[in-house]
């Protein structure tokens, strides 16, 4: 080792220190942007897959350029949109609960599927010994994340209707972080037994992604209200209305609309308040999720 | 045993009990982390992981899939390559502050230490979160949060190394008059650079590991698709993208090999310090960091506006107070104990199992065995140990244990080369068998490196443990997981710093051990 290997070395290091100090790079353009993101209910992939002709329908409906960005955390969404990083969300009911108080009320649930007016969740298992909510005492089981309304909030609340605390009377507690893994943790034997949103349950079980022999809906929840597209309360009133209007113009016997809608898994969009996501407020309040 | 005086182990009472304490601390932790070995072989489990391995043939070769392939593998390039230039920047200021090297006194500054910690301890996955207010979501939360945790660890090892080599021909640079800076440049980089160099690139390759903690928050890269790849227990996918990472890691692996020749060669004799290898190099590595800026469009400026300072400020605003009810600080300390016993017992089952590995002469299928054991990230094992023996600390200790046995595996084979030979070929003329000139000759003098390196490892180690958590395998992590879910900030603040003071009591712990063995 010679005293010019060191320079070598030392110079070598200044000069990744000037550059890297030095990188400065343009502000990307926010104008005539919409900013699209979802929770990640499901693989983002999938999400993104799911989203891409609905996206291509939002920038000819509004003339902006639209943008997803997929993220795997709930919370990530609901950051962002109080942040304004991004303009329109797709929310749980839950999440939107959290969006609505981290953004002092102002952000607005403009639609929802027909079917989020009335959701509910199954209890899965592959275990044979489990028959309903109580056999479930001493087992480990599987929500979905814990934001989720479905696959945590809902169930919770519901189970704790049936007599039943999940970090008491279960031998573990998961969180898989989106309903199709809950199966693939059940299926697996990761879980004695899980918990998902119907919808899910569906798509899957028509996909035949799903051992149905195998794996077996024990129990279903109450419907309750859950997934919204939501804005950013501050948005312009123009383009919110265009936005709900664009959704709720979909039509199914269009053979376009129909593309979009069947990703979606909706047979209609409907307009939605606020104040339908009252209950799921109050359940989280009773459930612990929300103080 | 019929062992004369002479012959017997003269240090062997106090050996015996000092083993015997070691037993008694540890038997609690391994009860804490649920050791249960017969779990492994239960033949429905082992039927499980079957299956789930059989997926991983053939690995998913879809177009659409390569192409997701391709444009994650380049992120996590790109992430890692900028958060180590953001961490080398950080590190090499804080390093000089930070390390007793070249001082008159060795006194440490213990503000720039605390700083250190402070970086170091919270999780990158925490920093990302605050980050992801500023940045919104995408990969310049994840280079940031890279960028500080890494730096913290970069200041303190490049700290600890510059400590740790012949301190005398700095001190003779400073009693002939030269400064600081100066003793530091010409006295100990020259013994410590082939150290320095390897340790970053080794952090380079654990930056792209530490992308698949980022995935969690939408930093994208390979770990994004791999975690949602195991998540579904998708092999084929998961099969491709360990196959890209792999290569990745070994490429860096060769990188690192080729740095340390170029290092070992002797310069030409020519007036110019610059050959052509340096530059090519320098240029290489400054377009490398610029191009990962570019590709992952990262807004620098917009960390610096007022706005950005707000929202940070407030977001950090509502972690006080953190919650110190009974009934919170029970659980979180229920938490610790778990996080502790997965970090200890993870750790020693790797310096065990290292160790064996490092110790055959004929290395290449073991290197390559090590390799793969640690191109596999935690989280990943975390997977797969939990199909093994079901979710908890168990498969959390797993996990750690087996990429730990990756990394400690092949330092201590490096650490075991680079012992001076003399002891042990003085042992051997003597007459002593292979095994004992290897424990009384090579051992004492690689010692004082193995014991270094695995407690740094197990400082490391706990906190991935803390994130492990976020998979189930119990402790802080799956409560820091679950409050920051749901932006219960008051909870998560005291689970935060039940993970800081966890982490500065083992650094403690850890620096207390070194001085005790030396």
């Amino acid at each position: 080792m010679t005293v010019s290997t060191l320079r070598r070395l030392a110079l070598k290091g200044a000069l990744v220190c000037a550059l890297a100090a030095s990188a400065s790079l343009p502000a990307r353009a926010a104008d005539a942007v919409l900013r699209v993101s979802a929770i990640p209910d499901e693989a983002p992939t999938e999400l993104q897959r799911k989203f891409a002709p609905l996206g291509k329908y939002l920038e000819a409906q509004t003339g902006m350029k639209v943008v997803f960005t997929p993220v795997s955390d709930y919370a990530a969404v609901v950051e962002s949109l109080a942040t304004k990083k991004i303009d329109l969300a797709w929310l749980g009911g839950f999440t939107y609960v959290q969006a609505k108080i981290r953004t002092n009320g102002t952000a607005i649930p403009i639609v929802q599927r027909e079917e989020d007016a009335k959701f509910t969740s199954k209890f899965i298992t592959a275990d044979p010994t489990i028959k309903s909510l109580n056999d479930l005492k001493g087992k480990t089981f599987a929500f979905g994340a814990p934001s989720s309304t479905s696959g945590s909030l809902m169930p919770r609340y519901f189970l704790q209707q049936a007599g039943l605390n999940p970090e008491k009377d279960f031998k573990n507690v998961a969180f898989s972080g989106a309903h199709d893994a809950t199966v693939a943790f059940v299926a697996a034997g990761k879980a004695d037994a899980g918990v998902l949103n119907a919808s899910v349950w569906d798509k899957l079980v028509e996909a035949k992604k799903v051992d149905t022999d195998k794996v077996r809906v024990f129990a279903t929840t109450p419907p309750y209200f859950d997934y919204n597209w939501t804005v950013r309360g501050d948005l312009d009133p123009a383009l919110i209305k265009k936005l709900t209007d664009a959704f709720l113009k979909l039509d199914p016997n269009n053979p376009d609309d129909k593309e979009i809608m069947a990703l979606q898994r909706a047979a209609k969009f409907i307009p939605t308040k606020k104040e339908n996501y009252d209950g799921i407020e109050k359940a989280a309040q009773s459930a612990g999720l929300l103080k | 045993m019929l062992l004369n005086p002479a012959a017997r182990d003269p240090a062997a009472r106090s050996r015996l009990i000092g083993a015997l304490a070691t037993l008694a601390v540890l038997w609690p932790l391994f009860q804490a982390a649920e050791v249960k070995p017969g779990v492994l072989f239960d033949p429905g489990n082992l039927k499980v992981i079957g299956n789930f391995l059989a997926g991983f043939l053939p690995p998913e070769t879809g177009a659409e899939f390569l192409g997701y392939l391709g444009k994650a593998t380049l992120e996590t390039l790109a992430i890692a390559t900028a958060g180590m230039a953001l961490a080398f920047v950080l590190a090499v200021p804080l390093a000089y502050l930070a390390s007793g090297a070249g001082r008159e006194k060795t006194t440490l500054n213990p503000l720039t230490r605390s700083l250190l910690t402070l970086l170091r301890g919270i999780p990158e996955l925490v920093w990302a979160l605050v980050f992801v207010r500023v940045f919104g979501l995408g990969p310049a939360a994840g280079v940031l949060a890279l960028g500080l945790t890494y730096g913290g660890m970069l200041a303190k090892v490049y700290a600890e190394i510059l400590e740790s080599v012949d301190a005398a021909p700095a001190r003779a640079l400073r009693h002939n008059g030269a400064g600081r800076p100066l003793a530091i440049l010409y006295g100990l980089l020259p013994q410590a650079s082939k150290e320095l160099a390897s340790y970053t690139v080794y952090r380079w390759e654990c930056a792209i590991r530490a992308s698949v903690v980022m995935g969690f928050v939408g930093a994208g890269g390979l770990g994004q698709l791999m975690d949602q790849a195991m998540k579904m227990l998708n092999g084929g996918e998961a099969a491709s993208i360990l196959l890209a990472f792999m290569v990745l890691v070994f490429s860096a692996d060769g990188l690192s090999g080729w740095l340390r020749r170029a290092l070992d060669t002797p310069p030409a004799n020519r007036a110019s310090p610059f050959g052509w290898r340096s530059s090519v190099l320098g240029l290489a590595l400054a377009g490398s960091v610029v191009a990962s800026f570019i590709f992952l469009e990262i807004d620098l400026k917009s960390l610096l506006t007022a706005e950005a300072a707000r929202s940070i400020g407030e977001f950090i605003a509502g972690f006080f107070p953190p919650d110190l009810s009974a009934d919170w600080l029970a659980k979180i300390g229920k938490g610790i104990w778990e996080t502790l016993a997965i970090s200890v017992v993870g750790t020693l089952l790797a310096a065990v199992a290292g160790l064996l590995l490092a110790l055959p002469a004929w290395r290449a299928p073991f290197s390559f065995l090590l390799n793969t054991l640690r191109s596999v990230p935690e989280l990943v094992w975390a997977t797969i140990t939990a199909l093994a023996v079901g979710l908890g600390p168990f498969a959390g200790a797993l996990a750690l244990a087996l990429h730990t046995t990756g990394v400690l595996g092949r330092l201590y084979a490096e650490a075991l080369d680079n012992a001076p030979r003399p002891p042990s070929n003085a042992l051997r003329l003597a007459g002593a068998p292979g095994g004992l000139a290897f424990l009384y000759g090579t051992l004492p003098g690689a010692a004082p490196q193995l014991i270094a390196y695995t407690l740094y490892r197990w400082e490391m180690n706990i906190r991935m443990a803390a994130i492990l958590g976020f998979v189930g395998a119990g402790g802080l992590g799956q409560l820091l997981y679950f409050e920051l879910s749901l932006f219960h900030h008051a909870q998560a603040s005291t689970v935060i710093i039940a993970m800081l003071a966890l982490s500065i009591s083992v650094d403690q712990a850890s620096a207390w051990l070194r001085r005790c063995m030396q």
